[in-house]
């Protein structure tokens, strides 16, 4: 019947459409298999998140020097502890060295790293390890991980156990439906050397020596580091969204667990210090029900793991003069923070 | 709720799925739950306010028509309603804020209080198409509903809800009334704007987005860098924005819709006026009917035009958000309308052929090219006052020197310019294309076209598997 052929021959064009479209990705399957990966890139140690990929070496240089320091205390952390404790000054009055293990823009995955790769290898007796967060910091593992670089120097060959933990914090109500689809069309096969070669390609073009090529990403790197970038974004406000701060669905999706675990086999105590993040209108600030709550549990499960807990956020010694930008502190109240926390947790300094 | 989430995809297939098994008035009920069910789904306290501007329209319109002696009072409680909600929420804190500081440089140090509440997204959009209802009633453009839902519906409609097109009351209730057929055509090319939508946003937008932002993150960008990550953002913006309008678009004709069309290739502008009639068409057309026409528009000599056109692109400039920039933007984009008919007008009249005006056909493809080009510089001057919130930070990089940069920021700059270009390369191989077939609106049907299309679509969700980005970042538009 002609009039049905021409009601149909739309529904058809429409459903040839569809296929033709879920079809042709399968192609990256048939690319995939004839395309060798780069000699250099090897599989990364956390292949949640990174195709292969080639990595910085693992840094063991610390690990030394940590050893030979035997310090008192380690204080591990992101600006938020390299803008308010004064490592001089702390071990002035604890009478120790002080082993500061700090890196701007670093997040829980990296702070897990340093503890297990380098502090705890060393096998040095600090009286504390202090490790510095900002709110739901500790319990969001993917938060400040693109910057695969600064983890390569201490990560591992692999790192089954942050990544498995990697993989859970990712792990949405539709996560299976999208590591299926990619796992069907080889998209992550795919993905490891296409990105790249991309990226490579433009690097080639600009920089046509190999030995200049690899000076030049890093210097790029370093270029659009965190001294280079403006002091609000290097505060990098974070909002502490009340869908983060949820403890009990996030803990064991953090790296949290493995940090109390690992330093309690070494015999280490942990000292976590939520900084206070900037006072608005001369009162600390502001912080919802949910925050409260996450804080309060945060509190009760590092009590329970053999951790001590310190929260600055509400101590009237913090006020706002001397803050900086963001929530960092100004240069010159280094000392003064650092005298206050010294203050405020005699169990471990005295 | 976002478009490039699985949840999007399952909401929206279960909603296409039950849709098109009712009459149309139950489809009616159906869009109007999805879309409240989408625009609350992360913040449910977002529905009052959208709830509220509907009744208060719908009651408005109802209003005038029945008192049209006070049609004037209900447009006014129209207007202050919307007006009060998007001021309240969206310029509440800058006008605080100004406010201190003009108290502060008086000597009175007083901090006027500060909101901490979300701005809820879309607000500028829906208040802006539930206006265009009122309004139209008032005028007798259009005549006041009856039935609360099909207004509901109107201001509320899940596809364009929160970053537009914002479309009139007179060209979508219509349909919104009417009985609607699913037709396989409307189907299929609602799909290929869909596809094209995503690799837009998640390949392109997303990519190129990273890139700007770690440019305008830095404390001490040098010139080369900083105009690398203008592009950057000029193309981000772009695809940004169209992506949200395809898949809006796209999604609509599969629930037997139409939507306007809110871009038109802008990078292929040659000229102010021509980029304003190609770019965010929909708030464009809403400003120029809305404001400037009220205004006077250009039938009051050249003074009172340049006047029109200012306040036009300050308002529009503001309406993005609630910072200088964004009026600084709007006033830049107003004086080079003006800039350019004053050149037009001091040209001498044997030097004054209609060569400056888009579609001249003598011109030589060289010209066309150099006025493209030349607008093209002229839109990213332009953006970088759009992106660069701090007024500081502009004056510092409108200064920049050429020369003053090291080698390493050139070759920096130099790499993240051809990784924009690698990315945008779908974008610009379009524009171009239909830029010299103007091929665009040809909708032939037939199998050969289905195959290409097919291919293409297929390429597009390959290449979104493989090279969509890592770091997913919101519609741009979704903060205005």
């Amino acid at each position: 019947m002609p009039g049905d052929r021409g009601r149909l021959r739309p529904s058809l064009q429409l459903a040839a459409l569809v296929v033709l479209t879920l079809l042709a990705p399968a192609g990256l399957r048939l690319a995939g298999a004839w395309r060798a990966q780069p000699a250099d890139a090897a599989s990364s140690y956390l292949p949640a998140v990174q195709g292969s990929r080639v990595r910085a070496p693992f840094d063991p240089t610390p690990i030394g020097d940590l050893a030979r320091l035997n310090p008192g205390y380690v204080v591990i952390g992101d600006s938020m502890a390299g803008s308010r404790i004064d490592p001089l000054v702390l071990a002035q009055l604890t009478g120790r060295p002080i082993a500061p293990m700090m890196h701007a823009a670093s997040g829980s995955a990296w702070w897990y790293l340093v503890l297990k790769n380098l502090v705890i290898p060393a096998r040095i007796h600090p009286r504390a390890v202090l490790i510095f967060f900002r709110d739901t910091n500790l319990t969001n593992v993917t938060f400040r991980l693109d910057d695969g670089w600064m983890l390569d120097t201490a990560a591992a060959e692999r790192e089954d156990e942050l990544n498995a933990v990697i993989l859970s914090a990712m792990e949405g109500p539709w996560y299976r439906v999208d590591r299926t689809i990619d796992a069907m069309y080889g998209a992550d096969t795919a993905r490891r050397w296409i990105e790249p070669a991309l990226t490579a390609e433009v690097g080639r073009t600009i920089v046509p020596s190999r030995r200049r090529r690899g000076a030049f990403m890093t210097s790029m790197n370093a270029r659009f580091g965190l001294d280079h970038l403006r002091a609000m974004d290097a505060a990098d406000l974070q909002a502490a969204e009340d869908r983060e701060a949820d403890f009990g669905r996030f803990v064991n999706r953090s790296a949290l667990p493995l940090m109390l675990r690992d330093a309690r086999a070494a015999g280490l105590t942990l000292c976590f210090v939520r900084v206070q993040r900037r006072p608005v209108g001369g009162r600390p600030p502001y912080q919802s029900p949910a925050l409260r709550r996450y804080i309060r549990d945060l509190r009760r499960y590092i009590e329970a793991n053999g951790g001590i807990f310190r929260d600055d956020t509400g101590d009237l010694a913090l006020t706002l003069d001397m803050y900086e930008d963001g929530d960092h502190l100004k240069g010159s109240e280094h000392r003064v923070y650092t005298e206050i926390l010294y203050e405020r947790l005699p169990s471990i300094f005295r | 709720m976002i478009f490039h989430s699985l949840d999007f995809v399952v909401f929206f297939l279960l909603v296409t799925a039950l849709y098109w098994r009712l009459p149309q008035r139950g489809q009616n009920i159906l869009l109007l739950a999805a879309s409240y069910f989408f625009y609350g789904y992360v913040h449910p306290w977002f529905l009052i306010l959208i709830a509220t501007s509907t009744v208060i329209d719908y009651c408005a319109a109802r209003g005038m028509e029945a008192w049209p002696a006070h049609r004037m009072r209900f447009l006014l409680m129209s207007i202050v309603s919307n007006f009060g909600m998007l001021g309240f929420f969206k310029y509440f804190n800058f006008f605080a804020e100004n406010v201190g500081q003009v108290l502060a440089a008086a000597g009175l140090a007083i901090s006027p209080p500060l909101l901490r509440i979300v701005l809820p997204v879309g607000i500028s959009f829906y208040t802006f198409q539930a206006m265009s209802y009122t309004i139209d009633v008032y005028r007798g453009e259009l005549r006041a509903r009856r039935n609360l839902v099909d207004v509901a519906v109107f201001i509320s409609f899940f596809p364009h809800l929160v970053a537009g097109p914002i479309q009139r009351a007179s060209y979508l209730l219509p349909q919104v009334e009417s009985v609607r057929r699913f037709s396989p055509e409307k189907a299929r090319t609602g799909f290929l704007l869909i596809c094209w939508g995503f690799l837009k946003k998640l390949v392109i937008a997303d990519n190129v987005g990273i890139i700007a932002n770690k440019v305008f993150a830095l404390e001490d960008p040098s010139f080369p860098l900083l105009w690398a990550g203008v592009f950057a953002f000029a193309i981000q913006i772009y695809a940004d924005f169209s992506a949200y309008t395809d898949i809006a678009r796209g999604t609509s004709r599969w629930l037997g819709f139409e939507l306007t069309e809110n871009f038109d290739h802008p990078y292929m502008a040659r000229s102010p006026s021509d980029f304003w009639r190609r770019w965010n068409i929909s708030l464009s057309t809403w400003f120029r009917d809305y404001v400037y026409v009220p205004l006077g528009g250009s039938r009051a000599g050249e003074a009172v035009w340049a006047r029109n056109i200012l306040a036009t692109f300050l308002l529009s400039g503001l309406w993005h958000g609630a910072s200088w920039n964004y009026v600084l933007w709007g006033l830049y984009h107003g004086l080079l309308l003006i800039a350019t008919r004053a050149h037009a007008m001091l040209r001498p009249a044997s030097r004054r052929p209609a060569a400056w005006l888009p579609g001249a056909s003598y011109l030589s493809p060289l010209v066309k090219v150099l006025q493209i080009a030349g607008m093209f510089v002229l839109i990213n001057i332009g953006w970088l006052l759009f992106r660069e919130t701090d007024l500081h930070a502009i004056v510092r990089d409108l200064r920049l020197s050429p020369g003053a940069a090291s080698s390493l920021d050139r070759q920096a700059a130099a790499y993240l310019f051809l990784l924009t270009f690698l990315y945008s390369v779908p974008l610009w191989a379009q524009s171009i294309w239909v830029e010299l077939t103007g091929r665009h609106d040809r909708l032939t049907i037939g199998w050969p076209r289905v195959v290409l299309q097919g291919a293409a679509c297929g390429l597009a969700f390959a290449a979104i598997l493989v090279l969509r980005s890592r770091t997913s970042l919101d519609f741009i538009y979704f903060q205005f």
